[in-house]
């Protein structure tokens, strides 16, 4: 089996082509490229069957368990590189975008930070300034464990912009709104309200969790599995639980803390997670559809011998 | 054969396109004038009516975006749009005593140019169905000079307006209130500021792109 390896411009990214034996994968593929080319490991690499020049479809994306010969036109295959650039893993990811309002809130709550904004510190905190910082800790702690022992990725990376972008939206979000729950000038709600808030919160935590856990056990720890249709607990009623129960977890702080920070927060939350899940909604259909003639999501429980999806490059999103 | 809805998308184009040119050619007209005539720190108060009137229905491409009538993403028109609207209502209208810089003057006349240049683009496409090869380039090749000294001139305007911004407390919420809600204008600046930073860049290489797409597609028409 001979392999071409074009750029999207055609030149030759492996002068020559490559040969493999029949029964070769294609993440052998990706090895071997990455052994010639010293420069593009496998995560970088974007493999895909060449598409008709003008032809509006998307290109099919080679996925790195089928083999070589289920793309090939008899015992030849041409595929397109795409450099996605330098990647880093999701738990990376992950990690440090978490890593930052689990220590930046803290600074707000512990050291005296309002004198260099021109206000006196206060030592005195209500009951619920405490409360909060323990909630939003224990939130990100939860997260980072999550990411470390539930999550299961399929695609392992992402590209390291996004470590800048992501990271700048959760360590800014984190300290505009510790800076307001912790103000010396801060104005608590009623206790009755707190309770209500952070009870809410709690146990909305806890579903997201739970969430998680079915979501993991889609999938063998190897990530594959591809997309499959959650079921059971609230993916009965919703597609994507997992973001409505975090959602609603926001909401239950911020109706402890009554911040428009925190309130702002959750609308940006919220949509971006909106996003997500509308997305996620369609691409299950597609599975559904695919495999069953059963339309309703309403009905996914009867859909009962759902076959591994292969989709290879299903990114796996938590929540926001 | 055309469609109702699609006539009707013509028109409101058309004259949306064409109003707008005739806003900024007179803010054009105006500050040449008004340079020549009476010096630079007479130009914003000879464009602020058209100025206002002009920028301010600028909010309009948001919706058109939004809503699906025109490509352009989102991404692209908000951040223009905003930096406008928080130079021409934030800045301008509140801090009289930038008015008089220099920069006012590369300021409308930056933005003045592109828009009578952008609007006529679209106002021939939409009302007359040609897109003149001489204004597709100049409407996709103005912006190489035309983005670099228009965001100068916004950096430098906000930046001379920084100490009134602070003195002034303009808009300003403090605590304690039951919201738990803070407004600095002068950080809320600051934060303005810091986002010329990526986002100039971001804008120049969406122009450039649309460039590329644009002179390749007429070359070969």
């Amino acid at each position: 089996m001979k392999v071409l390896v074009v750029s999207r411009s055609g030149r030759e990214v492996v002068r020559g082509g490559l040969e493999f034996s029949d029964a070769a994968t294609v993440a052998h593929l990706q090895e071997t490229i990455y052994r010639k080319t010293k420069k593009f490991y496998p995560s970088r690499q974007r493999l895909t069957l060449p598409v008709q020049p003008g032809s509006k479809e998307k290109p099919i994306i080679l996925s790195g368990k089928k083999s070589i010969k289920d793309y090939a036109d008899g015992n030849n295959l041409t595929v397109v590189f795409k450099d996605l650039g330098p990647q880093v893993s999701y738990r990376t990811l992950f990690f440090f975008e978490y890593l930052g309002p689990l220590l930046i809130y803290p600074i707000f709550y512990f050291f005296p930070v309002y004198q260099y904004f021109g206000y006196k510190d206060k030592h005195e905190k209500f009951p619920v300034q405490t409360y909060a910082m323990y909630y939003w800790c224990f939130h990100y702690f939860k997260r980072i464990l999550e990411t470390f022992f539930v999550h299961r990725f399929s695609h392992a990376t992402s590209p390291i912009a996004n470590v800048f972008r992501n990271c700048a939206y959760y360590w800014t979000f984190g300290a505009y709104i510790a800076y307001h729950v912790n103000h010396p000038l801060y104005t608590p709600v009623s206790d009755l309200q707190m309770k209500i808030g952070f009870a809410f919160g709690l146990l909305c935590q806890a579903s997201n969790f739970y969430c998680h856990i079915l979501l993991k056990n889609l999938r063998s720890p190897d990530g594959s599995g591809g997309y499959q249709i959650p079921r059971g607990f609230l993916f009965n009623i919703v597609t994507c639980a997992n973001y409505t129960t975090e959602i609603y977890q926001w909401l239950g702080f911020n109706i402890a803390t009554q911040t428009v920070a925190g309130y702002v927060f959750l609308v940006v939350a919220a949509s971006i997670m909106t996003d997500w899940a509308l997305g996620k909604h369609r691409r299950l259909k597609k599975v559904n559809l695919q495999l069953s003639s059963v339309l309703s999501l309403f009905r996914v429980w009867h859909v009962n011998h759902i076959d591994k999806c292969t989709y290879a490059q299903s990114s796996w999103r938590t929540s926001c | 054969m055309a469609n109702p809805l699609s006539t009707l998308k013509r028109i409101y184009f058309s004259v949306y396109n064409w109003a707008l040119f005739y806003g900024w050619a007179q803010v054009l007209y105006l500050a040449v004038k008004t340079i020549k005539e009476s010096g630079i720190e007479h130009v914003y108060d000879a464009v602020e009516k058209p100025l206002f009137l002009s920028q301010t229905a600028a909010i309009l491409e948001i919706a058109h975006s939004l809503i699906g009538l025109v490509r352009s993403p989102v991404s692209a028109t908000v951040p223009q749009i905003a930096s406008r609207l928080f130079l021409v209502w934030g800045i301008l209208y509140n801090i009289p005593e930038v008015r008089t810089s220099v920069l006012v003057s590369s300021l409308v006349i930056s933005w003045s140019i592109t828009e009578v240049i952008r609007y006529s683009f679209f106002g021939m496409k939409e009302l007359l169905g040609i897109t003149p090869s001489f204004l597709t380039w100049l409407r996709y090749s103005s912006f190489l000079v035309l983005y670099p000294s228009g965001i100068s001139s916004e950096v430098g305007v906000i930046y001379l307006a920084l100490p009134y911004i602070k003195s002034s407390e303009l808009f300003c919420v403090r605590m304690p209130n039951k919201w738990n809600f803070t407004f600095d204008s002068f950080y809320f600046s600051l934060l303005a500021l810091a986002i010329y930073v990526p986002g100039s860049p971001h804008m120049y290489t969406y122009m450039l792109g649309q460039r590329k797409r644009a002179l390749s597609k007429s070359k070969r028409e």
